[in-house]
């Protein structure tokens, strides 16, 4: 396990080192682009365009050879310092922290409505498998599964703000103005991440609440499940001990691989429904082309998602002690 | 018919050939409906959506274009557009006709410019549906061959490619998306073209793991096996031994990526209006714009536009994975 864990590490640390470079070659094809594209939103608020160009230029280490360049890249990304933003000069991995906690609690939300929606949904359609209610939760999930989540956000904003106007339902589900942090004042922060937790929640959860179905159905026809019916068990007994308990580990993993797209989903959601997060940070940086912010973004995202999938493959093994890390 | 019929026939009978009873094109079609309804709906919507997007070619030849000149001649206003792109309508009192409900005239009511949103819807089609025959194109031409070549010779190859593409593929594909269209060059706006090909090269990973899946198995078949003992080189046995056998799944790979790229360039047109270009309808630039003035006013083009989106995803998804069922079950996850 220790050894595994370790490699595994090792292997992490060449793909970080891998996903770095694509970065630094990223800017490199055509780096006065980048610079250009500064430079005309500079151009635009009346400053002058060389002198941004210079800045821009020296921000991104522009003036230094290529592979003096690389050593620097690679030593900033190491020590964890993205450089500065073009807009405001400011340390760009600060920045990004300042914005995390929105995000990482829309993320979070977002898992718990799609495990409190998928996991109930999956067991109930697979153990009244072709019955008519499993129909219909398929039905539904198919829909969600199908509709992508900003189209079913947007209708959500449309049917609260226009025809839910004074019910309450419109402050819970609609983009609201202010952002407060979650320790600031509970009440207003959920009545912000409601709309979007659950929006984006079920969209996960229908991936979630297909898989488990599929791993239920494997499931309860083992063996030890028939032992279980046979012994006399309980029904509920049998599916949630015997059957959900072993149909959950494959789940597991397909968590840690919804959390890129949770991510992704988040870019939109945040933009749709203004919540000050790292999503949100993103698209007004490339709207602004403001090059730093986009790399440090993408350079942290990939080392969380490198780590969370360790984790997820670490508890995987912790789960079921029958696979082996050779 | 009926003369040849009339002719009496001379000597002895014709032997008549007991032919296997083969159920006509009209029989098949209507078994594929009994038998997965779902797909057929998804199928409609999908012929639907290559209807709107057909017009009178004209006698212009050039370079391909998007939208209106995706294979190097320009297409003419599509058939099923009552009006002009950007046409604009006034009403009684000569003011724009802005945010009308929908009527006999405007069948989806109009938009924020007076503009008739069910034209606007079917000359977006055209727009999402090039950018996604491109994206898929390069992402199907490029995947397919890296698929083959890594699962054909296995070894420090595969894994090399396999772990790089891996590290891509975790990734949120949005954030690649901007990354990539932050570095292209282009001065105000991107054409599309190369937001199509940016589409593709992250629809690359995917199309590739699948394809390098089946090769694993179609690579062990025996009439591969023979094809190699008879002495045919690498190259060879990868292009005409393997490479037609896999079609189906590349044809099932190509018609479920096309939902996401048509969904992935929508998306991208909503939140960074600026990588796309302005001009002309689009489905989620227009989408975006309606949201950001307020749907509470632009009711009727957020309704024509996200339906439009999602009807459209939709189909893809149900066509793509009752394609899958028939012409490729190995495929099937879930």
């Amino acid at each position: 396990m220790q050894q595994y864990i370790i490699r595994r590490m090792l292997l992490n640390g060449v793909v970080l080192l891998l996903v770095a470079t694509m970065v630094f070659a990223a800017l490199r094809v055509d780096s006065n682009q980048v610079v250009n594209r500064f430079a005309a939103g500079c151009f635009h608020q009346g400053e002058d365009t060389q002198q941004c160009k210079d800045v821009a230029k020296n921000l991104l280490g522009l003036d230094e050879s290529i592979p003096k360049q690389y050593v620097d890249f690679m030593k900033n990304t190491l020590t964890l310092d993205f450089g500065k933003t073009f807009s405001e000069k400011k340390p760009v991995l600060h920045e990004i922290t300042s914005r995390a906690a929105p995000s990482i609690e829309l993320g979070l939300l977002q898992i718990v409505v799609a495990l409190l929606v998928g996991v109930p949904v999956g067991v109930i359609s697979a153990i009244r498998q072709d019955k008519w209610i499993d129909y219909i939760l398929r039905f539904v999930a198919i829909f969600f599964l199908g509709i992508p989540v900003f189209i079913i956000a947007v209708f959500v904003i449309l049917l609260t703000t226009r025809y839910a106007g004074g019910t309450g339902l419109d402050q819970w589900l609609g983009p609201g103005s202010d952002w407060k942090d979650i320790w600031e004042d509970p009440v207003k922060n959920l009545q912000r991440v409601t709309g979007p937790a659950l929006v984006g929640g079920l969209g996960t959860g229908a991936v979630l609440m297909r898989f488990l179905r599929s791993q239920m159905l494997e499931v309860m026809r083992q063996d030890y499940v028939r032992t279980a019916w046979a012994k006399g068990l309980r029904e509920r007994v049998v599916i949630v001990r015997h059957a959900l308990k072993n149909a959950m580990i494959p789940v597991l993993t397909v968590i840690g691989l919804l959390l890129g797209a949770v991510i992704s989903g988040n870019v939109i959601l945040e933009t749709q429904y203004n919540i000050p997060g790292i999503g949100f940070f993103v698209t007004s940086a490339a709207l602004q082309g403001d090059f730093p912010v986009i790399q440090g973004i993408v350079l942290v995202v990939a080392v969380m998602l490198v780590f969370i999938n360790l984790l997820v493959d670490i508890a995987y093994g912790w789960l079921d002690p029958r696979i082996r890390y050779s | 018919m009926a003369q040849e019929q009339a002719i009496p026939s001379i000597g002895p009978a014709a032997p008549e050939f007991a032919l296997p009873h083969r159920p006509g094109v009209l029989r098949n079609v209507l078994k594929f409906i009994r038998r997965k309804p779902l797909g057929a709906l998804g199928f409609f919507f999908v012929l639907f959506m290559i209807a709107m997007t057909l017009g009178t070619p004209k006698a212009e030849f050039g370079v391909p274009e998007l939208p209106h000149s995706p294979l190097g001649f320009k297409l003419g206003q599509p058939w099923l557009a009552p009006y002009g792109e950007e046409q604009n309508f006034k009403n009684a009192n000569g003011r724009l006709n802005t945010d009308a409900a929908p009527s006999t005239k405007h069948w989806l009511g109009t938009d924020g410019s007076g503009r008739d949103n069910w034209t606007r819807v079917v000359w977006g089609a055209r727009r999402s549906m090039f950018i996604g025959l491109w994206a898929l194109a390069l992402a199907t031409a490029i995947g397919t061959v890296i698929g083959v070549i890594s699962g054909y010779f296995r070894g420090w190859f595969d894994t090399a490619v396999q772990r790089l593409l891996d590290a891509l593929q975790s990734f949120p594909p949005l954030l690649t998306l901007i990354l990539i269209l932050s570095i292209t060059p282009f001065t105000s706006q991107p054409s599309l073209l190369v937001v199509a090909f940016a589409l593709g090269f992250v629809g690359i990973p995917q199309v590739q793991r699948i394809v390098r899946g089946v090769v694993l198995s179609t690579r062990e078949q025996q009439y591969v096996e023979a094809a190699r003992v008879i002495g045919a080189t690498d190259t060879r046995t990868m292009s005409f031994y393997i490479l037609p056998n896999i079609m189906a799944s590349v044809i099932v790979v190509f018609s479920t990526g096309l939902g996401v790229v048509i969904l992935a360039e929508a998306a991208l047109a909503f939140i960074v209006p600026q990588f796309v270009p302005q001009e002309g309808a689009s489905w989620g630039l227009d989408l975006g714009r309606a949201q950001r003035e307020g749907v509470d006013t632009h009711t009727w083009p957020v309704i024509a536009y996200a339906g439009a989106i999602a009807l459209a995803v939709l189909g893809f998804n149900l066509a793509g994975d009752a394609l899958r069922d028939v012409l490729d079950p190995r495929l099937r996850v879930g």
